[in-house]
């Protein structure tokens, strides 16, 4: 018998915990060439906001160990044209959700205002969180006040499936977590890249134009998995888990953990069939264990964790 | 359409103390100026795969060239004849093959890589070719007998003026220009690309370059990978190129 690979986030009912992360699959057309993205459990598109982003000057990619610094700066052609793009993946039949950012909670309302009426948006992430751009992103992200005041607008600007991205960069990121729970937030997705830097030794520089950028890959896992335990622990809402995730034992860890579903980002980037390969590994998972639904998985190691 | 695919390697040998040649069989197709990504290592570290030019693609063979610049193309560089090696390909957009009956080709060093596969295409096509190939020494301009035997003329520089002209390639190129119009060709350190639009603006040439840039997935998603646009905009290197109209990217 396969195995049931079905979750709920909010109102989103999903045949399987398996996304890409927002950034790293564009608006999903580049993969599309690969396998057929119905298959996906939702697809994330990238950040998206009220004006066209030019992005960040190029140094924009640095390769670390086990893992990629980027700062892209948030490059989208503006809600207007997303909105165009987003619609063709109604095709997939997939829930569809949009990663919305911006610099100020008006600019976040305006995006979701401009998606409201296109059937084909099922969920709206909120990117409180991008490290790389000058205003707004992280600003927004850091503090509990500020983030439940601007999930209460948003609130009430939909009925939509409302998902908040969380920053790692943060001391307390239970915090964060629980101001968005209390002011309506459906679920939460975390984590967003780590604030991080390269320098050329040879050429005596920092290797990344906006000096600084998001860390993500491999190296980044036990810092996630860590926070998405302790999120967890502390709201009652579903949690999408994401970070360094690129093969369906890390997608087993993160779910381990207490996420609900899983996002993979930057192993896209290497292996641009790394999501049904992870769907396809979740189902062997499960049967090699004798487990019916991967919702049996969801948190089962903090028994054990409390042991 | 890309696709990721196992391939098997055939050969993998040194053509110079920094150049090797990497040969390897499987279900691919690829036109001139495309690129395949090589997933050097399962272990992460490091982590991304590697984006090579595609040399030469026939019989079923796609052949790369390869500088051995850092840990990545080390790894590579131990890969052993019989291995099997993941490749995501072909990527990127390559090079169109012009309107003037006359063509020429300018290589810089290692961005010699990407012009046999065209240098061949050109020639089938029935084209005159020049291929004009520059080099920091005599030793850099690898495999210079297999361009010289195909292209219809050939003419080489090297900085040192170890084999060839000593100076730029740039130089023969406008010589050649002087004689004649061509579509130009051109893969090589920015520097001389930039060169080269120049040159091919002033003789109102239509002129094509193969830019480099850091990759990380190769396939238009991350946008990593960009580089200005005349009109303030980014072009991604992976999808938008690798393969440019000079007038694209620089200015004149």
């Amino acid at each position: 018998m396969m195995p049931d690979l079905t979750v709920t986030i909010g109102q989103l009912v999903l045949k399987n915990p398996v996304m890409p992360a927002s950034g790293c699959f564009g608006y999903g057309e580049e993969y599309a060439a690969f396998y057929d993205l119905s298959q996906l459990g939702a697809i994330v598109v990238k950040g998206t906001t009220v004006e066209p982003r030019l992005g960040n000057a190029p140094v924009r990619i640095a390769e670390t160990a086990a893992g990629i610094l980027n700062a892209i700066g948030l490059q989208n052609p503006g809600v207007v044209a997303a909105k165009d793009r987003i619609r063709q993946l109604a095709r997939y039949g997939t829930p569809v959700i949009v990663n919305v950012a911006g610099n100020s909670s008006s600019d976040y309302q305006r995006v979701i205002e401009i998606l409201e009426d296109e059937p084909t948006v099922a969920a709206y992430e909120i990117n409180i969180s991008c490290p790389n751009v000058k205003q707004g992103g992280l600003a927004f992200g850091t503090d509990p006040e500020v983030v439940a005041e601007l999930i209460n607008k948003l609130r009430s600007a939909t009925h939509r499936t409302l998902i908040v991205k969380l920053s790692p960069n943060v001391t307390d990121i239970v915090a964060v977590a629980q101001a968005a729970e209390s002011a309506g937030a459906d679920a939460l997705s975390l984590i967003n890249t780590l604030v991080g830097m390269a320098i050329d030794a040879e050429k005596r520089r920092p290797v990344l134009a906006n000096l600084t950028g998001g860390l993500s890959g491999p190296a980044v896992k036990p810092v996630a998995l860590r926070m998405v335990w302790q999120v967890t622990e502390a709201v009652q809402i579903p949690v999408i888990g994401m970070g360094g995730i690129s093969c369906a034992e890390d997608a087993v860890e993160f779910l381990l953990a207490g996420a609900s579903a899983v996002a993979i980002g930057t192993a896209n980037f290497v292996n641009p069939t790394v999501c049904p390969e992870v769907i396809a590994g979740l189902s062997e998972y499960l049967k090699r264990h004798q487990l019916r639904s991967v919702q049996e998985l969801i948190g089962l190691a903090k028994a054990a964790g409390k042991n | 359409m890309p696709r990721k695919i196992t391939m098997q390697i055939t050969a993998n040998e040194a053509l110079s103390a920094e150049v090797r040649r990497i040969t390897l069989t499987g279900d691919i197709t690829a036109q001139p100026g495309q690129f395949v990504q090589v997933a050097v290592t399962a272990a992460h570290d490091p982590y991304l795969n590697r984006p090579f030019s595609v040399h030469d693609w026939r019989d079923g063979e796609l052949t790369l060239l390869y500088r051995l610049v850092g840990r990545g193309t080390a790894i590579l560089a131990a890969r052993q004849p019989g291995e099997s090696v993941t490749v995501v390909g072909p990527l990127g957009r390559g090079f169109p093959m012009g309107r003037e009956h006359s063509a020429i080709i300018v290589a810089g060093g290692i961005g010699a890589a990407p012009l046999l596969f065209l240098l061949r295409r050109l020639q089938a096509a029935g084209k005159e070719t020049a291929f004009l190939y520059g080099a920091q020494t005599a030793a850099a301009l690898v495999l210079r007998e297999q361009f010289q035997a195909l292209a219809t003329t050939y003419a080489e520089s090297t900085d040192d003026g170890s084999r060839g002209r000593q100076g730029q390639v740039t130089e023969l190129l406008q010589e050649v220009l002087l004689k004649q119009k061509a579509d130009i060709y051109a893969c090589g350190p920015e520097p001389m690309l930039r060169a080269v639009a120049k040159l091919a603006a002033a003789y109102q040439c239509r002129c094509y370059l193969s830019l480099e840039a850091r990759l990380a997935c190769g396939v238009g998603a991350c946008l990593g990978c960009v580089v200005p646009a005349r009109d303030g905009s980014y072009l991604r290197v992976c999808v938008d190129g690798p393969v440019f109209a000079a007038e694209e990217v620089f200015a004149p």
